[in-house]
């Protein structure tokens, strides 16, 4: 009863930031603070209960664990946006908006590969965050193949 | 001395359900993507089958997890799909962009 109470608050608390954040349009808080501060109050919170339980991998891994799913949820509202705009962006907006699905695709690409690599690094599997890592590097050279592809079939398809 | 086990308990539940919930979003994204790449022409397809593959290697790699369903063998899957789809696409783009 308590856990399900407890995920299901977490995941809105998570969930609501991110999507506030998507929808302003930048960052509420600047995240290099808000990572500096999620990272020092891990540390201590994993310190107090080391101290109270004398077992410090037993008193680390939950946080970690927390901190993972955190990501997880965090994920959740940009790959559901670019569902939405996948679906939403059709033909009628003519033939450039081949480059806003092209960053939609950028948008799920990056998500999908810092969830991986973050996620990885929190649950000790450094398999999934070394191929997160080698799938990030990709990204920019896929996206921009995939723009000039576009860019000059369309020129070829004017020329004639 | 505390009992963590509560503790431990919380953090599971909520890993699996955020695994499980982003899983979830991943679909419904690749069920777009894939409408996208069968309306589309042919480097959107393109792109929409490349965001797919990128959707279905990381719930693929989340399924391998033992704090998910451990399914040891979509690992496998999951690397080469996010690999090699990510240079296949770039060498079928480039294939597009010369028009050979």
């Amino acid at each position: 009863m308590w856990e399900a109470v407890f995920v299901l608050t977490y995941a809105a608390v998570v969930m609501g930031y991110t999507a506030w954040n998507i929808k302003k349009g930048s960052f509420v808080i600047d995240p290099s603070q808000l990572i500096l501060f999620s990272i020092l109050g891990a540390i201590v919170i994993i310190a107090i209960l080391t101290m109270a339980s004398g077992d410090f991998f037993g008193a680390a891994e939950p946080i970690l664990k927390l901190g993972a799913a955190a990501l997880l949820f965090a994920g959740i509202p940009p790959m559901l946006a670019a569902g939405v705009g996948y679906i939403r962006f059709g033909e009628e907006y003519g033939p450039n908006i081949f480059y806003a699905r092209n960053h939609i695709t950028g948008v799920i690409d990056t998500v999908a590969s810092l969830v991986m690599i973050f996620v990885g690094i929190l649950i000790y599997r450094l398999d999934l965050a070394a191929v997160g890592f080698f799938f990030f590097l990709l990204i920019p050279f896929t996206g921009n193949a995939l723009a000039n592809a576009y860019y000059y079939s369309y020129q070829r398809r004017l020329g004639k | 001395m505390i009992d963590l086990a509560f503790l431990n308990l919380m953090a599971e539940s909520a890993f699996f359900w955020a695994a499980f919930l982003f899983m979830v979003a991943s679909a419904f994204t690749g069920i777009a993507a894939l409408r996208l790449s069968l309306k589309g022409e042919a480097v959107t397809s393109l792109m929409a089958i490349s965001s797919f593959t990128t959707i279905a290697g990381v719930s693929l790699f989340l399924i391998s997890l033992p704090e998910l369903f451990n399914v040891g063998f979509a690992r496998d899957t999951a690397i080469a799909l996010l690999v090699i789809g990510s240079i296949g696409t770039i060498i079928f783009a480039r294939l597009f962009r010369t028009g050979d």
